[in-house]
């Protein structure tokens, strides 16, 4: 692969690569973790526990980031943070992968990552610069009856195993699919992740980044301050922050 | 030491054993793989071909296929709503466990047979809005008791398909060769 890429040509904020986007607005997230919660139901997201979790081991696909400015005691809170998987057009998990179980998808311009090709090199983690990846230490135990609350379109993950944040690619298979057996497109809001359906405040809107007309595009050009996080590394990445609005 | 070893088993004695030692590690081999295609011990042997004979449809007993991503095993209400006009069922030995399970209200623990691995994430309803039949994935029914598979569900087999099916519209290629449309 030729690494000759020029700034200049990486920097095309203003060109939307992805499909499927996110708005995240930071001055109505309160930061109650609500998304966190329903992630990890939605998408199996195992429960590490203390002692792992002491390791810098725990396992999230979104997690809330809490800044501060100034020193104790005069700390005044910023706005919370909530951060997941960027699905970036240009990601840099992607080439590293020997064993190209985190791919790119063509068809929902995803980056996906395959858990029956992955071999737990944890080089992707490393090379993630929102550290947005979570890798299965160990086969974590559910005592029963939690193995009940399994959602059965979402592979369990076993040890030795990356993983990250789909963009709930279940549901948009399953909107998909629904809107196909009654011969239509899928309409813009039919459907949404489980961190934006859970989200009490309405922080967070998901939805067609590449259909000028859908919510999550409007919002993203209408306020004029949307930051993409870490834009200048060329990830092209889907979420739009808004903040100070 | 090694070398008095080789020089044993170059006597015919030892070629002997050698070939022995080879022939029972494949047949092993062999047996172990053919444990893994036989169909799983069922509570009922329940008979495909006799019930396709009477002129069941496939998705009378599993209706999901056509509406959703599982096919479904029926319930021993949905046997009953026949077995219990037939005389037979009474006196059967072969439908003793089906009159059991209705009587005391136990579900009939059917085993799965075709099935894929927990990675794979399969929708029957898209492959029967594209046009495949039941008989082409899970063999003729009509000519077994228990259901078998006609062919080991790997990848490959799968994928073949997609590309075959894709043709020349690369839209509909890159959707069915893209990891994400079945791991995830």
């Amino acid at each position: 692969m030729t690494t000759d890429y020029k700034i200049s040509e990486m920097k095309m904020s203003e060109e939307q690569t992805g499909k499927w986007g996110m708005v995240i607005d930071q001055d109505i997230c309160t930061g109650c973790q609500a998304c966190v919660a329903a992630c990890a139901m939605e998408n199996n997201v195992t429960f590490v526990g203390e002692v792992d979790s002491g390791y810098g081991r725990s396992m999230h696909w979104i997690r809330i980031e809490r800044f501060w400015e100034g020193e104790y005691p005069e700390v005044k809170m910023t706005s919370n943070q909530p951060m997941l998987c960027q699905q970036c057009g240009h990601a840099t998990c992607e080439p590293v992968c020997p064993a190209f179980a985190t791919v790119h998808s063509q068809a929902e311009q995803l980056n996906l990552q395959v858990y029956n090709r992955c071999v737990g090199t944890r080089y992707c983690a490393n090379n993630c610069p929102y550290q947005v990846r979570a890798f299965n230490w160990r086969d974590y135990q559910r005592p029963e009856p939690l193995p009940n609350q399994f959602n059965p379109d979402v592979t369990v993950r076993r040890k030795g195993v990356m993983e990250k944040c789909t963009f709930c690619i279940q549901r948009i298979h399953k909107a998909q699919d629904k809107a196909k057996s009654e011969g239509r497109e899928v309409v813009d809001g039919e459907f949404t992740t489980a961190c934006a359906q859970a989200c009490p405040a309405n922080a967070i809107t998901f939805g067609r980044v590449d259909d000028p007309k859908s919510l999550v595009s409007q919002m993203a050009r209408a306020h004029g301050h949307g930051v993409k996080h870490l834009e200048e590394l060329g990830t092209l990445p889907n979420v739009t922050y808004l903040k100070g609005g | 030491m090694i070398k008095r070893i080789f020089d044993w088993l170059k006597q015919p004695l030892g070629l002997i054993a050698v070939g022995i030692a080879f022939l029972s590690l494949f047949s092993l081999a062999a047996y172990g793989l053919y444990t893994t295609q036989q169909s799983p011990e069922q509570p009922i042997q329940f008979p495909h071909q006799t019930h396709i004979a009477f002129g069941i449809q496939c998705l009378y007993c599993h209706p999901g296929a056509s509406s959703g991503p599982a096919a479904g095993l029926p319930s021993q209400a949905k046997c009953w709503g026949c077995h219990n006009q037939i005389a037979k069922t009474q006196t059967s030995a072969l439908l003793a466990p089906l009159k059991d399970a209705v009587l005391s209200g136990t579900p009939i623990q059917w085993v799965p047979v075709a099935q894929v691995p927990d990675f794979v994430q399969f929708n029957h309803r898209a492959h029967i809005a594209a046009g495949k039949n039941c008989e082409d994935c899970h063999g003729d029914m009509s000519k077994v008791t228990i259901a078998q598979n006609p062919q080991v569900f790997n990848m490959g087999w799968c994928l073949n398909c997609h590309v075959e099916s894709a043709g020349d519209d690369h839209e509909k290629l890159v959707k069915l060769s893209d990891c994400g449309t079945c791991h995830y």
